[in-house]
């Protein structure tokens, strides 16, 4: 009896230990699920929440990102195409409440980016093939039609709102949302997902995201792809309420001739913004955090911290396409790399 | 010390890699990939075993291969075929997607080193 329980309770307490380990390991279920929304694949977090009222932020989730999808697509029938037919034709054009907002929004944001942020400047991007889902394999447009369109300056100041009429001086003005669609229709889901009382959560439409809350008081942690190999540059932990939009070279791009020619357009030349690979901002909207991802890739490393600076943007990481890494302190000061680089990264202070 | 006890130390040495393994080790190597396909339930396969599968999108057939805890795309109707270009996905988080078909791939670690990815 007494070799019995000799047995038995070292192995009772080594089992005691095992359980208590993998107990350690088991984490509360978040609840994760995938979108397929604006073109993109749109990946939903819930933390905290039954299967059932996750279930129910997913759907409200869809509803956001389908709306915007249908009512600000650029190149299918939507309000947006309706608003550009009637400004092509020199009428102004009653806008709704959202309409109202996001253009007003997306106007500020212009202006406060030197104009670099330009979505008038949609017929730069129809020319360049990148209204369609799967562009042809057409050439890139010659300099001579790329010199008329900068020539004709579309920007966003060409635009007027009083009350709901926006009209427009410039009959080149094309509005493309694409560079802050994402962003305004995240902010509209995380708006919508706090209406039914979700608090910790991550909306992230084709890896840009915005995290509200945390996991039971452990912050989100989020990864920043490498933008020119496989894996993970740096993380950043988000906690209570930030967006981390990057802009990139690599995101949407054709090949011709064995040249690269990527979507960020620069309204300036005409041409993709050179010099910069990768813009990663953090900020609390994702409507800015979007706008301002891509104007600080066309402003490129020469001129990326005035516009920051002028956009009220603290925190920024860009990678240039000589990989050297760039970033403002308060970015610094929160980001982990995941290996040296070859190069020392650079702490610049906004001007 | 009795041969009991002995036994339960020898046991709890030989338990030490396993445990170090599944509880510290590379949790970042995908164990699972997330297949989603529009209008259609998901579906969730392991990376352990390797597998041809055939996806019917919106377009037409995506072909896919899980192969030594990979995934990738070997075809589909796109034109761009930037989901093949894409190649092989085996860390957690690792996602691509052919947009035109409607079908999409992710890999599932065991335990993700992070909550979201941002490109």
């Amino acid at each position: 009896m007494k070799a019995r329980s000799t047995v038995i309770r070292p192995l009772s307490l080594l089992g005691l230990i095992l359980s208590l380990l993998i107990g350690c390991d088991s984490q509360p279920a978040s609840h994760q699920q995938q979108i397929l929304a604006l073109g993109t694949l749109v990946d939903v977090v819930i933390y905290g929440e039954d299967e059932i009222k996750a279930q129910q932020a997913v759907q409200t989730v869809r509803e956001q990102l389908e709306k915007m999808h249908h009512d600000w697509h650029a190149w299918q029938p939507s309000k947006l195409t309706h608003i550009n037919a009637e400004l092509a034709q020199g009428h102004s054009v009653p806008l709704d409440n959202e309409g109202v907002r996001l253009i007003s929004q997306s106007m500020q944001l212009a202006q406060q980016s030197d104009q670099l942020f330009n979505p008038a400047s949609g017929q730069l991007i129809e020319t360049w093939g990148f209204h369609s889902d799967e562009r042809n394999n057409a050439p890139p447009p010659s300099d001579e039609q790329l010199q008329q369109l900068t020539q004709l300056a579309p920007s966003m100041a060409n635009l007027a709102l009083k009350g709901n009429q926006l009209s427009s001086n410039n009959p080149a003005v094309q509005l493309d949302v694409g560079g802050f669609a994402k962003g305004y229709a995240v902010d509209l889901s995380i708006k919508a997902l706090r209406s039914i009382g979700i608090n910790n959560a991550i909306v992230n439409a084709g890896g840009d995201l915005r995290a509200i809350g945390n996991k039971n008081g452990i912050p989100w942690r989020i990864g920043i792809r490498h933008p020119r190999q496989p894996g993970v540059l740096a993380s950043v932990d988000a906690e209570g309420d930030e967006s981390v939009f990057t802009s990139g070279d690599y995101e949407r791009y054709f090949d011709y001739q064995g040249q690269r020619y990527h979507h960020i357009i620069d309204p300036r030349t005409g041409k993709p913004a050179e010099g910069t690979s990768s813009v990663t901002v953090i900020h609390t909207d994702a409507t800015t955090a979007d706008a301002a991802a891509t104007a600080l890739l066309i402003a490129g490393p020469t001129q990326w911290l005035d516009i920051a600076k002028k956009m009220g943007i603290t925190q920024v990481m860009l990678v240039s396409t000589a990989s050297q890494i760039y970033m403002t302190p308060a970015m610094a000061q929160r980001t982990t790399l995941m290996e040296s680089p070859a190069n020392p990264v650079i702490v610049l202070t906004l001007p | 010390m009795t041969l009991a006890d002995k036994l339960a130390i020898a046991f709890a040495c030989m338990l030490l890699p396993y445990l170090y393994i599944n509880l510290w080790g590379n949790n970042s190597q995908g164990e699972r990939v997330l297949i989603q396909v529009a209008e259609q339930a998901p579906m969730i396969l392991p990376l352990d075993y390797n597998k041809r599968l055939e996806i019917e999108g919106r377009l037409g057939t995506s072909i896919i291969e899980i192969k030594d805890r990979q995934v990738r795309f070997i075809d589909s109707p796109c034109q761009s075929k930037r989901c093949v270009i894409e190649g092989w996905l085996g860390q957690d988080h690792e996602t691509t997607a052919c947009m035109p078909n409607g079908v999409s791939l992710q890999i599932i670690g065991k335990d993700a080193r992070f909550d979201a990815m941002n490109f």
